[in-house]
Formats: structure tokens, C-alpha cells, sequence
């Protein structure tokens, strides 16, 4: 029990007439790579923005680290340790690859609200932390250069550095191969690896990519049409039948 | 990037300098003393404006509510207290503060045009009651007062207009001054991050609200001290100053000299105030040659005068650096 770092019990949220989420639960082991899929319209953006605080669920609850968070601020749960991406990349376009990384490293140690800017260890500290997040996704050449002119793959790259510079337990992560060539679908599969396997995150990931679901997810959980229609194993999850039906047959087809 | 950035500082202290003999090229230009104290407060003024619209995105279309309290402050601490010229200065920058304190939580709930709407609303307000509540401002036709002596110390005596000058030229360095270092901050980083994106900001784990109230008070405090400022120049204040035209003023200005840059706000208060008496001295339909000429200049510039020079410096550089991304 101990070891659940997010559980959402009974989430639900619908828009007007749609019921976009209904009666979802997840239990998200810690040190796990936990993805969700589900075909188009399932719901899994939506559960995703109910744990980030993006927007509150109609009912359920959220809870971090056995603390209720439902309700709580989107940027206070970040302070929890949790953080996350989208599915379009959300970066800082017009600034530096550098500066993305500063705004979220310097909020991590608590000066974001000066009017001076630090000095001696302080800064030292800022800048080797940048440094690391910087050779972690593998961009330190591109320090200086503006956000917006970087490929959709290294602004993802980007983005998840951002992310880290919270210092997350957990990271989610929306689609993080959406529209990305396959040679970055290669270095964005390695980054995830990496968080968990060098970084000791926990990662819930969302992904329609079943290559890629079934080569990192430890545990699945697939929704359909706003419900919970499986979880478990990767093997497990590929054996279902009525995940087949719903979604995985034709994926496999069209992916493998 | 730093040879860049020295350049920069290095054109704004030769900008400072020259504005140190301000009275002595303006008498060879032949224009007045009170004039170019004119063009430096509503430069004051309009780096508040700055400072929201150019560095956090946040259109501030009300903001000469700030400028008219900073005026009707200080005229009223005179008026009604007899206060000292420091003082009233005080009391001003005191008034556009409390001001920015009552509406700021309204605001706060709203982005985008709704922000810029609201703030409107709320300048109009603030206009009105200035307006109406004759009592005390003196209602439409305004409110005279004097122009009390200076008593700081060593620096005391009559301000004259030459004095007046230089009082507004060293508040004029401060402000600059104050403004670089702010917008440099991690504080002001983060405006400017709010201004790119607010959502991600939020996702780095900070509360942007706050930011941006701060950022509304700051504003409110170059408003408030560019408005008392005007007041103790002209030894008046009228509603028009909290008027809606004013406010668009500031915003012009702003954008037209460069919104988000140091500098703007000066180049967009020399054009603007300089500008709009030369024409209105030739002709009566002065707006109109106005209008057309920000037309040409918004065509012409798109990030304004001093932003539009900037990106042209920036990308003559840009081949010039070959070994930028080495480490």
C-alpha cells in the first residue's frame, strides 16, 4: 500500500452532454513506468488533466503520496513532486534552450520571486543544476539557441527537461511521441528509460504508439470510451480480448 | 550575446548623459525647459505600462488611472495639507499604489482582452469620480495648486522649471535604472516567462498570480510617480489625466517606441509628446497626421522603433556567430 505514490479513485468529468471520464480509479506504483492508452476520444487526456490539476473532476479522488490533492492548485502539487508534459510541447518558444531551463530551476530553489539575481554559490549551484538537465536529454549544444527554431523532437526534449527542473517523484507525460519522426521517437523512448532507470521516477505515460507502450510500460492501464476496460502486465494487457476488440488488434496491425 | 548586452547598457548610459543637458539642447532647439521634463515623466509613467504589456503580456488599457492618482495625490497633500514637494511626490506614488491594491484582486481573474477590458472599466471609474466627486478634485474643471518648495537637507529652495527638470531627469535614472535591474531579476524572468506561456510557468510549480500582482504594483508605482510628477509640473490636475485617451496614450507610446524593451517607453514619449505638438502647432486636424504616422510606424516596425532595431542587430549578427551552439 505504502508503495502507490499517486492513486485516483472513482475520477469522473464530462463536458456538456459527454461523459469524458467515468468512474476511472489507477493506483501508480512508485519507481514504475506506468502507461495508459486507449483509442481516440477514450478519455485519457482528460483523466491525465483531472491529476495535474489542469481542471478538478466532477467526483473521485486524487491522492499523492497519501495526501489528497483533488482540489489543490495545479502549481502546488508541482511543489509535491509531480510535474508534467503535453501533448503539444508547452515550452517558453522566443527564449533560449537555457533560459526554458532557468525560470523552473530557480523556482525549484525558491529565489523566482527576487529582484536580484543570485550570486556566488547560490548561481553556481542554478547553473551546474542547468548543466546537468541540459546533458540528461542530451542538449547542451543547443544551449543558446531559441526554443521556437528547434525540431518538434528536441523541443519535447526540451520540455521534459523543464519538467525535471521541479525535481519530480513523478512525471506524466501526454503522448510524448506524438508527431515525432522515428529517429526521435528512438531518443525520447531512451530519455523515458532514462528517468526511471537513472533518475528513479516514477513515469505514467499516455501514448498511442504500441511499439513503444509494450517495450517501456511496466503496467497498463486501457481506457475506452471514458471507462477503465483493463490493467495490468504488459502480457497481460496484449492477451486481453476485449482490449483486442477495443483497440489493440488494429493497432498492432497498423504499428508492427 | 554579451558584447551585444554591452553595447546596450553602454547606448543607455550615453542616453542618460545626454539627457543630463536636456535644458541646454533644448534652448539651442528651442524647446522648453518644462517640456522635456514632460517627455521623462510620461517616460516614467509609461515603463509601468511596460512593464505589464511589453514584459508580461498583460494589456493594461486602464493604466492612467495610476498617472491620474499620482497627479491628484500630490495636488491634494498640497491643496488640503500644505505638503513639501518631496512629500507630495510621496503621497502621489502613495495614491497610484492603494489604487493598483483596490483593483488588482479584480484583475487577477482575468487574462488577455478580458484584463485589458476590466482595467478600462476600472480607469473609467476612477475617471468619474475624478469627475464628479467636485467636492474635492474640483470636478470637471480640475484642481490648481502650487508648486511647494523643495526641503531635502542640502537640496532646498524654490523649483524652478530649470529644478524641475533635474528633479524629474534623476527620478527618470532611477526608474531606468530600476527597471533594468528588475526585468534582469529571476523576478522579472519569470514575467516574461508568464508572458510566453503562463500555463507552463504554473507547471514549474509557481503561483503566476502573485507575480503578476506584483508586477500590477510596480506598475502602479512608476504610474503614480510619473502622474505626481505631471501635477507638480503643471501645478494642476483634471479628470482627463485618469481619462481613457491618456491611458491609450501610454499604450501607443509604449508600443511604438518598443514594447518589452528598456528604452521604449522614452523613444514612444519623445515621439509622442514632441510629435503631437509640432503637428498641433501646424495644423488644427492634428490626429490625423498622428494616426497616419503610427500607422506607417506599425507597418514599419512592428515590435516598435527600439524592438524592430534590436531584431535587425540580432540578425545581422546571427551568421556571424558560427561557434555559438559549441559549449
Amino acid at each position: 500500500m505504502s508503495d502507490v505514490l499517486l492513486s485516483a479513485t472513482g475520477i469522473s468529468k464530462h463536458f456538456g452532454g459527454v461523459q469524458a471520464v467515468d468512474n476511472v480509479s489507477i493506483a501508480v506504483e512508485r519507481g514504475s513506468i506506468h502507461a495508459m492508452i486507449g483509442p481516440n476520444g477514450a478519455g485519457k487526456t482528460t483523466f491525465f488533466n483531472t491529476l495535474s490539476g489542469f481542471f478538478l473532476p466532477d467526483s473521485g479522488t486524487v491522492r499523492f503520496e497519501d495526501v489528497d490533492i483533488t482540489r489543490e492548485a495545479n502549481w502546488r502539487r508541482i511543489a509535491r513532486g509531480l510535474s508534467r508534459t503535453f501533448q503539444t510541447p508547452s515550452i517558453f518558444p522566443d527564449l533560449s534552450v537555457y533560459q526554458n531551463l532557468l525560470i523552473g530551476t530557480q523556482a525549484k530553489r525558491g529565489v523566482a520571486f527576487r529582484l536580484s539575481l543570485p550570486r556566488g554559490k547560490e548561481r553556481d549551484e542554478i547553473e551546474a543544476r542547468i548543466e546537468e538537465l541540459l546533458g540528461f536529454v542530451g542538449l547542451g549544444a543547443v544551449r543558446r539557441r531559441t526554443v521556437s527554431e528547434l525540431s518538434h523532437g528536441m523541443q519535447r526534449l526540451v520540455e521534459i527537461a523543464m519538467s525535471l527542473s521541479t525535481e519530480p517523484k513523478l512525471v506524466l507525460l501526454d503522448e510524448p511521441m506524438a508527431g515525432l519522426a522515428e529517429a526521435e521517437t528512438d531518443r525520447v523512448v531512451g530519455v523515458i528509460r532514462d528517468l526511471h532507470d537513472r533518475l528513479g521516477l516514477t513515469v505514467l505515460f499516455v501514448e498511442h504508439n504500441m511499439r513503444v507502450v509494450l517495450g517501456l510500460a511496466q503496467r497498463i492501464t486501457v481506457l475506452d470510451r471514458g471507462r477503465l476496460l483493463a490493467e495490468g502486465s504488459p502480457g497481460e494487457i496484449a492477451a486481453d480480448d476485449a482490449v483486442r476488440d477495443a483497440y489493440l488488434g488494429k493497432e498492432i496491425i497498423e504499428n508492427v | 550575446m554579451t558584447s551585444g548586452r554591452r553595447a546596450g547598457i553602454l547606448a543607455g548610459v550615453a542616453v542618460l548623459v545626454v539627457l543630463a543637458f536636456g535644458p541646454w539642447i533644448g534652448g539651442f532647439l528651442n524647446i522648453d525647459t518644462s517640456f522635456l521634463s514632460e517627455v521623462l515623466l510620461t517616460a516614467i509613467a509609461a515603463l509601468g505600462v511596460n512593464l505589464l504589456l511589453g514584459y508580461t503580456g498583460l494589456p493594461i488599457f486602464g493604466n492612467a488611472a495610476l498617472f491620474g492618482l499620482g497627479a491628484y495625490g500630490a495636488g491634494l497633500a498640497i491643496k488640503d495639507f500644505h505638503a513639501g514637494f518631496a512629500v507630495a511626490l510621496l503621497v502621489g506614488v502613495a495614491a497610484a499604489f492603494v489604487g493598483a491594491l483596490i483593483i488588482a484582486p479584480f484583475l487577477l481573474r482575468r487574462r488577455n482582452i478580458y484584463f485589458g477590458l476590466l482595467s478600462l472599466a476600472f480607469g473609467q471609474v476612477f475617471y468619474f469620480i475624478a469627475y464628479r466627486y467636485s467636492d474635492v478634485t474640483g470636478g470637471e474643471d480640475g484642481m490648481a495648486f502650487t508648486r511647494p518648495a523643495l526641503n531635502l537637507g542640502p537640496i532646498r529652495g524654490t523649483v524652478t522649471e530649470t529644478m524641475m527638470y533635474y528633479i524629474t531627469y534623476g527620478l527618470f535614472v532611477l526608474a531606468i535604472v530600476s527597471f533594468w535591474l528588475i526585468v534582469r531579476s529571476p523576478f522579472g524572468q519569470t514575467l516574461v516567462a508568464i508572458k510566453q506561456n503562463e500555463l507552463r510557468v504554473r507547471y514549474l510549480g509557481l503561483n503566476t498570480d502573485r507575480f503578476i500582482l506584483v508586477g500590477i504594483l510596480i506598475a502602479a508605482l512608476y504610474g503614480g510617480l510619473g502622474g505626481a510628477l505631471y501635477g507638480l509640473l503643471l501645478r494642476f490636475a483634471f479628470p482627463l489625466l485618469l481619462d481613457w485617451h491618456q491611458s491609450g496614450d501610454f499604450v501607443l507610446m509604449t508600443m511604438l517606441g518598443g514594447a518589452g524593451t528598456i528604452f521604449g517607453p522614452l523613444v514612444g514619449a519623445i515621439i509622442f509628446v514632441i510629435g503631437k505638438d509640432i503637428i498641433s502647432t501646424i495644423t488644427p486636424a492634428w490626429e490625423i497626421f498622428l494616426g497616419a504616422f503610427f500607422i506607417a510606424c506599425v507597418l514599419g516596425f512592428p515590435k516598435g522603433i527600439l524592438g524592430s532595431i534590436g531584431d535587425a542587430i540580432a540578425r545581422r549578427r546571427a551568421p556571424a556567430e558560427p561557434n555559438e551552439t559549441a559549449p
